[in-house]
């Protein structure tokens, strides 16, 4: 919107307000879990209802560290996202720019592939990947899941990068190849760092994917490799569910993608286009 | 000629030396299960442990599979080529295994087992497949019984029911608005109408009834089906969730107070006595139009044939299968063991260890059919609760489930 | 200027990862769930297989649940995506805007979309309980309602309460598809708008909603995707019930495939949820004037 700024009382009503209520309807139902969290587990259930804990008590959290393998799974789901993180976002975005920046025989047909791979119900492909990774030997094992997450992020991933490559005018590139530069050059060189932005936010994409993503973890992973989502998963029992573990568990689990992106969250809004685009 | 006859008993004496190297090599068994309680792999792994201290060439992989989606990863596993050795499972799916081939007979084990003799009486029965063979060795087992606030029904002169009559009148005088009962609304029965719930309807509905082709359907099957559904529409004796209440919403909802009688088993006796103490006991279900019926839970283990150590996996199995073994494992469950011996040192409170006990009488599984999982998580859930909320009438949802049972 | 030869092998070998790793390992179970499809293939009855050609599909258009699910799903899909969508642009808009605290806005505002299904199930699933639930409590309290209404239980609420939980867990992600979209409209355009007069409703109008355009369009297309092969919180809430009250199709495909084991006729559902889908969009596609060139 416009950038000069207007009166602070204003600016109260059109801005901090109205971002202050969305952010405590992103937030209510997590610090709810937070406080749930921080109650012991046997006064969850009595016939008074409480919002604060009566007795503020990190008990949970000290059995989800010590008692379960939280932080192992913590881990494994890190590198798991990381590698589907960095493949995928390699690959869509040499697949976007070719979609973007050049006409192809079979172009059309190969985007709306991308697009019918993510349309048909993953549950009816675990049984052929299944196979497939058996296969190569790639069960219960890092490779194996990144490679699975690829699947179904990178055709999304691909789309979203075509959009921000679509901003970008092709006379840049031009620009650049008159230059000199080929045109996988021009990509590095002039456009990648345009859509800076962009990429931040498919790769928050791809990170989040792979992050909350259950039924490949289960089962094509589970003893060796085993993600926060299927840890999350033993929690929920068929007759009892460990809520003081469990809020305590979603509680951590939403925090390693938070803190990840509040390190880099200045580059998505690092809009350095002045200049670079003429009007 | 010599040096042909040499070669081949220098052939024959690798050979040999090849096999005793085998068979003292480490053998790996794949073994899936699970407990509700995660802190509780502990005592899994202790488990293990001893196992392997006494078998020092098998190491057992055990693998705690979340319960949500077990039997689908256990069916994708067998599917794609790559089931465990061992794994926990149930007899309603020992119709499926056995027409997909996939599980090992052990009845020439069993036979040659001395535990077998410290077994629970008619548990392998129970267990035994229509071929005559037996594929299952017991695990745990529970019994379907009604969980009752004793404070409440104190305060009201009220006896734990025994016939269905007097369960509808405890229900009704214990279902209070909030004004009556101390600010907090009560239900007389936290009745379960999401997945899971038809060991609730069973009680109601088998005890005067069969799965037998037509049973279903006669009138005196419809009128018990209507009166369980009365219990909500009519008498308003559950809370108006009951149509998509599940497990965790029923129990929570009884701990805080807000419902006077549910059923359950004994695995959560523990969490039970843990909030209530004494205001919280048990019974076995009320008995119905002059029958009586409840629902046999068991869990059992059992070998897949696709296993390549089937030996270590025998050992394994009857390994759990023994007294104080099986004990410590039924302490990460909490249900009930499966042997003689081990009945007189269980943990769990006595009373409910009772009701338990008094309710195998009359406890069954469900039929051993192939149907059977199917009409556990979805003919019975779905047709319930449309019958619950009124968009079909009894006599419809004992028909659909007539027709999943009977199809011609 | 489109690139040809000599640089014309450029473009697939850029594409090659990427086609190698989505289409051709997700093509042989996409054909292979086609072919089973045409067959009556229950699990436990691997030796009554046959072929049975498009009787499946026959009976799908006979199944009154198949088409009960199909207007569930245009409701599930018709709602959430357009408040997702809407929330997370003023959101995006409000965060674009320069202000103290904007850093730790935009971390916090991510948190419903790095939560686990299974997690914000369980937690809205209590939040809406009756009995134990917050929403009730503070509805009741604030004078909202007479008595506890059973979100979830009732046939009437239980999509539209799921679908809230829907909205909040999705619209962060077009929030930050939406702000990284915004980096590449030149502030210098607004500077000559405010220069003219513009009204800050106008240079929404015409300058920001135009340049976000491309990215809109795919935000909106890919999440109807998502959303509509979204079945992870349904099954934690209701399971698909009560009845049929929350299931939706790829849902009841899930269901007969693996409740059922019914698996012959689970892919001939799966397969009919994709041609739907891939319909949809195309339509989607052409209406917004998008034309893959």
């Amino acid at each position: 919107m416009s950038v000069s700024t207007h009166r602070p009382l204003r600016r109260i009503f059109t801005l901090h307000l109205p971002m202050l209520a969305i952010v405590l309807f992103a937030l209510g139902p997590y610090l709810w879990m937070l406080l749930t969290s921080l109650k012991q587990e046997s006064t969850l259930f009595l016939p008074e209802r409480q919002f604060l804990p009566a007795v503020v008590t990190l008990e949970n959290y000290v059995r989800l560290f010590q008692k379960t393998t939280f932080l192992n799974n913590l881990g494994h789901s890190l590198i798991v996202s990381s590698g589907t993180m960095l493949l995928g976002l390699s690959v869509s975005i040499t697949a976007a720019y070719a979609f973007s920046r050049f006409r192809f025989p079979g172009r059309r047909m190969l985007m709306l592939q991308f697009l019918l791979v993510n349309m048909f119900p993953i549950v009816l492909l675990i049984i052929p990947l299944f196979i497939i990774m058996k296969g190569l030997g790639l069960l219960d094992t890092h490779l194996g899941l990144i490679l699975a997450h690829c699947t179904f992020s990178i055709p999304f991933a691909t789309w979203m990068m075509i959009s921000y490559f679509d901003a970008i005018p092709r006379s840049l590139d031009e620009a650049a190849m008159v230059d000199g530069c080929t045109p996988v050059g021009a990509m590095f060189r002039v456009v990648l760092p345009l859509t800076v932005p962009g990429i931040i936010a498919t790769g928050i994409y791809i990170f989040i994917t792979s992050w909350n993503e259950y039924l490949y973890a289960s089962v094509l992973a589970g003893q060796n490799v085993r993600t926060l989502t299927v840890a999350i998963q033993t929690l929920v029992g068929e007759y009892e569910i460990a809520w003081g573990l469990l809020t305590a568990g979603g509680v951590m689990g939403a925090l390693p993608v938070t803190l990840l992106f509040m390190l880099i969250q200045k580059r998505l809004v690092a809009g350095m286009t002045q200049g670079a685009v003429k009007g | 000629m010599p040096i042909k006859l040499r070669s081949l008993l220098g052939a024959a004496l690798g050979a040999a030396v090849l096999a005793c190297g085998t068979a003292s090599a480490q053998q790996n068994v794949n073994f899936w299960y699970h407990v509700d309680n995660a802190e509780n792999t502990k005592l899994m792994d202790e488990l293990v442990k001893t196992f392997e201290a006494k078998n020092p060439n098998i190491k057992i992989k055990a693998e705690n599979v979340p319960w949500n989606n077990y039997f689908d990863k256990l069916f994708i596993s067998i599917a794609g080529g790559k089931a465990p050795d061992v794994a926990v499972t149930r007899l309603a799916l020992q119709p499926q295994l056995l027409e997909m081939d996939a599980i090992e007979p052990i009845t020439k084990q069993l036979a040659a087992w001395p535990g077998k003799a410290d077994l629970a009486n008619n548990l392998l029965e129970i267990n035994k497949a229509t071929n005559g063979e037996y594929y299952y060795m017991p695990l745990q087992y529970v019994a379907i019984y009604l969980y009752y606030r004793t404070d409440l029904f104190a305060k009201y002169n009220l006896k734990p029911p025994a016939t269905c009559e007097d369960f509808l009148e405890a229900a009704k005088k214990l279902t209070l608005p909030a004004s009556a009962n101390g600010g907090t609304e009560l239900y007389g029965f936290g009745m379960r109408g999401g997945k899971g719930g038809h060991d609730n309807w069973g009680p109601f509905v088998l005890s005067q009834t069969s799965f037998a082709p037509d049973a279903l359907t006669s009138p005196k099957a419809v009128a018990a089906n209507s009166w369980y559904i009365d219990l909500l529409r009519k008498h308003k004796v559950a809370p108006p969730s009951a149509s998509n209440d599940g497990f965790n919403e029923i129990i929570s909802a009884f701990k805080s107070g807000r419902t006077a009688m549910i059923f359950h088993h004994i695995g959560s006796a523990k969490g039970m006595t843990e909030a209530l103490g004494d205001k919280v006991s048990a019974v076995p279900v009320p008995s119905c139009g002059g029958g009586r019926w409840t629902y046999f839970g068991d869990e059992s283990t059992t070998m897949f044939k696709t296993s390549k150590v089937k030996e270590a996996s025998w050992k394994w199995m009857s390994f759990l299968g023994e007294s104080e073994n099986n004990l410590k494992f039924n302490e990460a469950t909490g249900q009930l063991t499966v042997t003689k011996s081990g009945a007189l040192k269980v943990p769990h409170p006595a009373r409910f260890v009772k009701a338990t006990m008094d309710s195998l009488a009359f406890a069954k599984p469900m039929p051993l059919v192939p149907q059977t999982a199917d009409f556990v998580s979805t003919v019975w859930p779905t047709n319930m609760q449309r019958a619950l909320n009124g968009e079909i009438s009894s006599a419809q949802m004992m028909d659909a489930i007539d027709k999943h049972f009977n199809a011609k | 200027m489109s690139q040809k030869s000599p640089t014309s092998m450029l473009p697939y070998v850029l594409l090659s990862p990427a086609v190698l790793a989505t289409v051709i390992v997700v093509f042989y179970p996409m054909v292979q769930a086609v072919i089973t499809s045409l067959y009556s293939n229950i699990l436990w009855r691997p030796r009554a297989v046959r072929f049975i050609g498009l009787d499946n599909y026959i009976a799908i258009w006979n199944d009154p649940v198949f088409w009960a699910s199909l207007g569930r799903t245009a409701i599930w899909i018709g709602l959430t995506v357009p408040l997702q969508l809407l929330l997370g642009l003023v959101t995006a808009l409000l965060l674009n805007q320069t202000f103290r605290w904007r850093g730790l806005a935009r971390s916090l505002i991510l948190i419903p979309w790095a939560l686990p299904s299974v997690v914000i199930g369980l937690m809205w699933s209590w939040i809406y309980n009756p009995q134990v639930g917050l929403l009730n409590d503070l509805m009741l309290r604030l004078g909202l309602l007479q008595s506890a209404v059973p979100w979830l239980a009732n046939p009437d609420t239980s999509l539209y309460a799921i679908i809230a939980a829907l909205v909040w867990q999705g619209f962060p992600f077009f929030a930050i598809m939406i702000l990284a979209g915004l980096q590449n409209i030149p502030h210098s355009l607004y500077e000559a708008a405010d220069i003219d007069g513009a009204s800050d409703w106008q240079q929404f109008w015409h300058i920001t909603l135009p340049s976000l355009k491309a990215v809109l369009v795919t935000a909106v297309m890919l999440r109807i995707i998502w959303v509509a092969n979204s079945i992870d919180v349904i099954y934690v809430m209701t399971g698909g019930g009560p009845g049929y009250a929350t299931h939706t199709l790829p849902l009841y495909a899930l269901k007969r495939t693996y409740a059922s084991m019914d698996f012959g006729y689970g892919s001939a559902l799966a397969v009919s949820f994709s041609l739907l889908l891939l319909g949809a969009i195309y339509l989607y596609l052409r209406r917004v004037g998008k034309t893959i060139e």
